[in-house]
């Protein structure tokens, strides 16, 4: 009889549940979505060379284990809020108290396995789905990297199912020792802000100093090492999470002292602010770290995928050079339409190769060179066969030659020693288009021809930006496909939480805009009023999770070469625009709900 | 009396239920008028209809047939905004359940009419430290409504109704969550608003010591005015005894 009972209720409250379980399959399909990078060790081994890389991972699961804690009791404390009246009338009728806990434990604890067991099967969906559409739409080249593993399944049922065990109990608890008239009427509970000075001020300070240190040992990471990471991870959290209790609490009552507060609905929106600041705060502060690990994920990814090109176009001034092109090559490279083409002869014995000085006087070669190691900057040269030979850059000449002679230093003859050489003599093509990255396909199939007549070369030997820009990016898609499939993660887990928590918040108000109808408030200024509310909620960890960004951003100078903050309005835009239309979404359903 | 009516009511019918299937008909033609400065009851018993009729005349249901005037303005037709801006200048509210925000102190619940019209910030604190004067809460005005008792979160809601100085009061059971001694004080006050400010006050109840304080009492029965009693001169334990009689042989 219970059990229908429990059942009925469950019915009733679909609504309620939909929010509760989208909310936890988001949160678990994103960690098993973590999971399945962070603890695929072939996946990591293979696409990247960073060792630290591994140590993030393991950091960054630590992270949101928490995450998911705070997570999970928040959805938990919705559970319980929505079952206490229910549970109360079982009291009332006579249910056992024996009888209710075994009831709240089953209920707790299905919810979680269900939530779960549908995560990992979105989680492994998503996985796959993301994966293929960033490698597609990138051009990377990622290896070992399995949608579905069973670790990270694993790793994922254990944690939701033993947090929900410990909710269950925590559930059990709080409502079989409270009578059942208190939960027959526990619906609110107001919180007064209070301004204490003193607790203000020391919640500032030591927010504001474990802010700096964790700034700080991002900007050192170098010297820090792993500690660095560790450091920074505590001291940010705690200083998010002290900053915003202090100044949002002060912020809130100082607003209301200002003229704009009496105007139409801004002062019970300012209040609705403040009355529930106590559970704000905590979750602005997650927020507000998911918001700055998903924009830097993404900022550093995008910004590996900006390098690469760069990285590419400064390591030659040629896109690439071909030994003895045939008829066939020769039209594929008049279809670049290549800005520069120049044919140079050569004769190879043993291991030299023979240059005709006057062909380089003719047509001097371009080189290039960096300016610094920390910068893409490069500046071209146009060196004649006197001093092509005497300079260090000669190396990029090199590079163009034929896989078997790439090691071996150039020797430029005069017209006559040259001729007197009895070897077969060869011609090396060396040009430039405008944008490497625009032909792709059309290099490849360069490559294909060339290495169908000489199987030495392959796209790994050839000189020049071309396959320059295939190793670099070789190189560096593992780390681009990180950081870009984990800042969707944390973007969609952040969306989860923020989402959950005022929607868990959206019945209680219902009643409240009611009311507001019944005194004359227009629907106008219903709208705005929500609308604002929420704007805040979703622009204060904006605001601090931008700021985070930008320090964090430093730690990346370590394993770029050109500075991380270049380009940097790209993904911040990007993400500026994700974040809104997900603030319209909530509005939307926020509207909807509140306003009947 | 020769004074023009401040609301009438005209053949007001509300049928529940869409044609067709099975319909309530909850009210079966009502008509009465409240003249300016009138303290009318309407008593009932449970499911008699006098919520309804109570929601139709203060804007919060239609009627499916039918008009409500308040001061020569017909309001069965209003929409959007003119309907909220109806409800915010010319009728107050007061319900059993208060109604108040508990987010909000006593002072921004009292003000927020106010602040919803817009009015410029320096009027609205003499204004709503007047009206809390005059119904005994100015010391609460700094208070969160779990903070203060029934009786006078009952008086923090009626001086939210009456700052804007509202044509017609409406109270739905102002009475019915208060104790006696509360119930007895918020009475009292609405008699002196009524006689000192001649607001029109308008209550609906089924309590009949709450009802004994009006001028004229509307007896409702199965979605129609039965019967109609006039305090006249009467001191109010009389017409409470009265009251009682007409109950008694009313409801048989």
């Amino acid at each position: 009889m219970l059990t229908k009972l429990a059942v009925s209720g469950l019915k009733h409250r679909w609504r309620d549940y939909l929010v509760l379980f989208s909310g936890l399959i988001m949160s678990s399909a994103i960690f098993y979505m973590f999971e399945a990078l962070a603890t695929n060790q072939a996946f990591l081994k293979q696409n990247t060379s960073i060792s630290m890389v591994g140590f993030i991972f393991q950091f960054g699961s630590v992270l949101l284990t928490i995450i998911t804690l705070v997570y999970i009791s928040y959805a938990n404390s919705f559970l319980l809020s929505m079952r206490k009246r229910d549970y109360g009338l079982f009291m009332l009728v006579g249910a056992r108290k024996r009888k209710i806990g075994q009831l709240i434990w089953l209920e707790t604890l299905l919810v979680g396995i269900i939530a779960t067991l549908v995560g990992i099967i979105v989680g492994t969906a998503l996985t796959a789905g993301i994966s293929q559409l960033l490698i597609n739409a990138l051009g990377l080249s990622i290896h070992k990297l399995a949608a579905w593993y069973l670790p990270a399944a694993l790793a994922t049922l254990i944690l939701y199912v033993g947090l929900f065990l410990l909710a269950g109990l925590f559930n059990l608890i709080a409502l079989t020792k409270t009578p059942a008239l208190k939960l027959l009427h526990s619906n609110d509970q107001p919180n007064r802000p209070q301004l204490k000075a003193g607790r203000q001020w020391a919640q500032i300070i030591i927010g504001l100093v474990s802010i700096s240190i964790g700034y700080w040992a991002m900007a050192n990471l170098g010297t820090l090492q792993l500690a660095g990471i560790g450091l920074a991870l505590v001291t940010i959290v705690l200083g998010t999470y002290c900053l915003f209790n202090a100044i949002f609490v002060w912020l809130m009552v100082v607003l209301k002292r200002f003229a704009f507060a009496h105007r139409g609905l801004n002062g019970f929106t300012l209040s609705q602010l403040s009355f529930r600041i106590r559970n704000y705060t905590k979750m602005l502060s997650i927020v507000a770290m998911l918001f700055a690990l998903a924009l830097g994920a993404i900022t550093v990814g995008m910004g590996f995928h900006r390098e690469t090109p760069l990285m590419a176009k400064s390591s030659n001034a040629y896109d690439m050079g071909i030994v003895n092109m045939t008829k066939a090559e020769q039209s594929k490279v008049a279809s670049l339409k290549p800005t520069e083409q120049t044919t140079y002869h050569f004769k190879t014995k043993q291991k030299t190769v023979f240059y005709r000085a006057s062909e380089f006087n003719q047509h001097p070669y371009q080189t290039i060179k960096l300016e610094s190691r920390n910068s893409l900057d490069a500046t071209t040269q146009r060196l004649k066969a006197t001093q092509l030979a005497k300079s260090q850059l000669r190396y990029q000449l090199m590079q163009l030659q034929t896989p078997a002679f790439q090691y071996t230093t150039p020797v430029f003859l005069s017209d006559a020693a040259y001729a007197k050489l009895a070897e077969p003599q060869n011609r090396l093509t060396i040009f430039v288009t405008d944008d490497v990255t625009a032909h792709l396909a059309t290099f490849k199939q360069l490559v294909k021809s060339q290495s169908d007549r000489n199987p030495s070369i392959k796209t790994g030997v050839l000189g020049g930006r071309y396959s320059n820009y295939v190793m670099i990016n070789g190189m560096y898609s593992g780390l681009e496909f990180m950081g870009l499939f984990l800042g969707i993660a944390f973007l969609a887990m952040l969306a989860s939480c923020l989402m959950f928590k005022i929607l868990s918040g959206a019945n209680a108000d219902q009643h409240r805009y009611q009311m507001l109808a019944k005194i004359g408030t227009t629907a106008h200024q219903q709208r705005s009023a929500i609308r604002k509310e929420i704007a805040v909620l979703f622009i204060l960890p904006g605001i601090v999770g931008v700021i985070h960004v930008l320090f964090g951003l430093k730690m990346f100078s370590m394993l770029m070469v050109s500075s991380p903050y270049t380009g940097i309005w790209i993904p911040f835009l990007i993400f500026a625009g994700l974040y809104l239309i997900y603030y319209l979404i909530t509005v939307n359903i926020y509207k909807r709900i509140v306003l009947q | 009396m020769t004074t023009t009516p401040i609301m009438t009511v005209t053949d007001l019918h509300k049928t529940y239920g869409k044609p067709g299937t099975k319909q309530y008909e909850a009210l079966k033609g009502i008509d009465f008028n409240v003249q300016a400065g009138e303290f009318v009851g309407i008593m009932g018993a449970s499911g008699s209809g006098k919520t309804t009729l109570l929601n139709m005349l203060a804007t919060l249901d239609k009627p499916t047939s039918g008009e409500v005037t308040i001061h020569q303005q017909p309001i069965t037709h209003l929409k959007g905004n003119q309907l909220a801006d109806f409800r915010a200048k010319e009728i107050g509210f007061i319900f059993q359940d208060f109604n108040l925000l508990e987010t909000m102190t006593a002072f921004e619940n009292i003000a927020l009419p106010l602040t919803l019209q817009n009015t410029p910030t320096k009027q609205i604190k003499p204004a709503v430290e007047k009206v809390a004067g005059q119904l005994g809460i100015a010391e609460f005005l700094s208070n969160y409504p779990n903070e203060l008792s029934g009786g006078q979160k009952q008086r923090v809601a009626a001086a939210r109704a009456l700052i804007n100085e509202p044509a017609m009061l409406f109270g739905d059971e102002p009475t019915g969550a208060l104790d006696s001694k509360s119930a007895r004080e918020l009475m009292d006050l609405f008699t002196t608003i009524n006689q000192r400010q001649a607001v029109s006050i308008l209550l609906v109840t089924h309590d009949p010591f709450s009802a004994s304080f009006c001028q004229r009492i509307l007896f409702i029965k199965d979605g129609q005015i039965g019967q109609e009693l006039k305090r006249g001169t009467a001191s109010r334990a009389d017409f409470y005894q009265q009251i009682l009689d007409n109950l008694g042989t009313f409801e048989q």
